[in-house]
């Protein structure tokens, strides 16, 4: 059937199944591939959309009922080649690991925030109950959503903002190493082997790269460098 | 391929007209968020599928006398919030703002949760509790209006005739000397089918200090929310002291021990009766918080 459908502020003409989904439409018809389709029952939200500013799972409205309203997908959040502030915060917290709830989590958001824009924490959680995430346990996610409406919000850690940090840390010397060892073995009655002590070849790094600690791209915000 | 013919209405006589087209195959399309997901069931497709997005009007909340009338396209977001709701049908909107996630709370509609009728339809257990009618619309445009009792006949059971749309509810709007409260239990916080959800609602005489009206529906044990009208004699004309708040509480766990009669869920439901029972009386706020004896 013949559809008029608004997306992310284009008005376009549709030929779609009578009963194909908003996220078939978005996904196969308009390549709009932001929107995820989870567990296609309307419990996870990766597939979450904004529909008269109103966040709905599209795995569970047919494309038909949209008809005549304002869509508003992922791919709609960035302006003009800048991201989202929202997006912006997401990267900054580190709210994101695999990805996958990530688009669903942003609408969500977004419809929070264009209904509420400076929401408690617990208005947070409220309006990201529909969407599943299983990496990140959420924290990071309620603190880049709570900084993203100007709020100061804590990260979930503090990390090193500089590598040279860390290295200003890291004890070389045999003798202050051994005593470490000692100390260790007497309170734990464990024996210590021998600390492994970086020598010429420290920069060999046998795992490939800096670990998740050491690395200088990894944003500190708010009180950080 | 899909057979399915949409169609979709934009006022009460394309409606009327669509339904007069329906089928025993037909369905019809509120919020979705129930009905999308069986449309996908392969072999199992309707001949005709009437979409009531464009029916607004049926969105509406109004007050009419003594009388509210919610829509049947009202969607939870809009009974959670609505003004004349939270005054004269406050379990209603706690209903609603506990009901899945703001997702599904933006697109479903309080008709579609009667006319899918599951059994632990959280809707059905307030307008239970308010005494709602249910005003429907059929093919010959036809009005009928029943008590939800008579339309809900079960899981996934309800008495309405394949041409019959829900368009409206109507019950008694609560005034100031009445009290109403909604709770369940689910398995977490958030974006829980209730395993046991009640409303409660009672009009308390000020100048007596008595209970002088009291409906209590219980749902989500047994196949359709139902009232529990024994309960409500014994508390009528009773104090809302501690002594009465344990009273409900013996009586929800009595009403579910007889619904669910050797059910494996029993033991379970019995036990959270008690507990559900006493956050819906102290919801109320007739008296000071009462707690069960365990507690």
């Amino acid at each position: 059937m013949q559809l008029v459908l608004t997306v992310n502020g284009m008005t376009y003409e549709v030929e779609a199944r009578p009963t194909a989904r908003l996220l078939d439409v978005l996904r196969d018809q308009f390549g709009l591939t932001g929107t995820k389709e989870g567990c296609a029952e309307g419990e996870c939200g990766a597939c979450t959309v904004i529909v008269d500013g109103k966040a709905v799972n599209s795995c569970v409205m047919l494309a038909v009922q949209a008809r005549g309203k304002e869509i508003l997908t992922v791919e709609g959040l960035a302006q003009e080649g800048e991201l989202d502030v929202l997006q912006q915060k997401f990267v900054e917290y580190g709210a994101v690991q695999c990805g996958y709830c990530t688009p669903g989590m942003l609408m969500s958001a977004k419809a929070l925030l264009m209904g509420n824009p400076v929401p408690s924490e617990q208005d947070i959680r409220i309006a990201l109950a529909g969407n599943l995430c299983r990496c990140t346990g959420y924290t990071t996610i309620v603190a880049a959503v709570k900084a993203a409406s100007g709020q100061v919000a804590t990260p979930l850690m503090e990390l090193p903002a500089a590598p040279e940090e860390l290295a200003a840390e890291v004890v070389t010397d045999p003798a202050t190493l051994a005593a470490a060892c000692e100390i260790v073995e007497a309170e734990t009655g464990a024996p210590v082997g021998v600390p492994c002590l970086p020598g010429d070849d420290a920069d060999a790094d046998p795992f490939g790269g800096p670990g998740p600690g050491s690395s200088g791209s990894r944003v500190t915000p708010e009180g950080g460098e | 391929m899909s057979q399915t013919q949409v169609l979709t209405p934009e006022g009460i006589d394309e409606l009327v007209a669509a339904l007069a087209r329906a089928t025993p195959r037909t369905r019809l399309l509120a919020g979705g968020t129930d009905l999308v997901r069986e449309l996908r069931r392969p072999g199992d497709e309707p001949d005709v599928l009437v979409d009531l997005t464009g029916l607004t009007e049926l969105a509406a909340v109004r007050r009419d006398g003594a009388t509210l009338r919610v829509g049947a396209l009202a969607t939870f977001t809009q009974l959670q919030w609505d003004p004349l709701v939270r005054e004269h049908a406050l379990c209603l909107s706690l209903a609603a703002a506990q009901l899945g996630s703001a997702q599904i709370r933006n697109a479903g509609t309080i008709g579609g949760n009667i006319a899918n009728a599951s059994a632990c339809a959280d809707g059905a257990t307030a307008l239970t509790a308010l005494g709602a009618d249910v005003v429907t619309l059929d093919g010959a445009g036809e009005t009928r209006t029943r008590p939800i009792g008579e339309v809900l006949l079960g899981a996934g059971r309800t008495s309405l005739r394949h041409d019959e749309a829900i368009i409206e509810y109507a019950f008694p709007a609560l005034g100031s000397e009445h009290r109403s409260a909604f709770a369940k239990i689910g398995s977490r916080t958030a974006v829980s089918v209730a395993r046991l959800s009640a409303a409660l609602v009672v009009r308390f005489d000020a100048v007596a200090g008595v209970l002088a009206e009291v409906r209590v529906a219980l749902g989500a044990v047994g196949e359709s929310a139902f009232l529990v009208p024994e309960l409500e004699r014994a508390l009528e004309g009773r104090a809302a002291d501690d002594e009465s708040a344990r009273l409900f509480a013996e009586g929800c766990v009595a009403a579910v021990q007889a619904s669910i009669p050797g059910r494996y869920s029993l033991p379970y439901k019995e036990q959270a009766a008690v507990g559900l029972a006493y956050d819906a009386w102290n919801m109320l706020a007739l008296s000071a918080p009462s707690e069960p004896a365990w507690a």
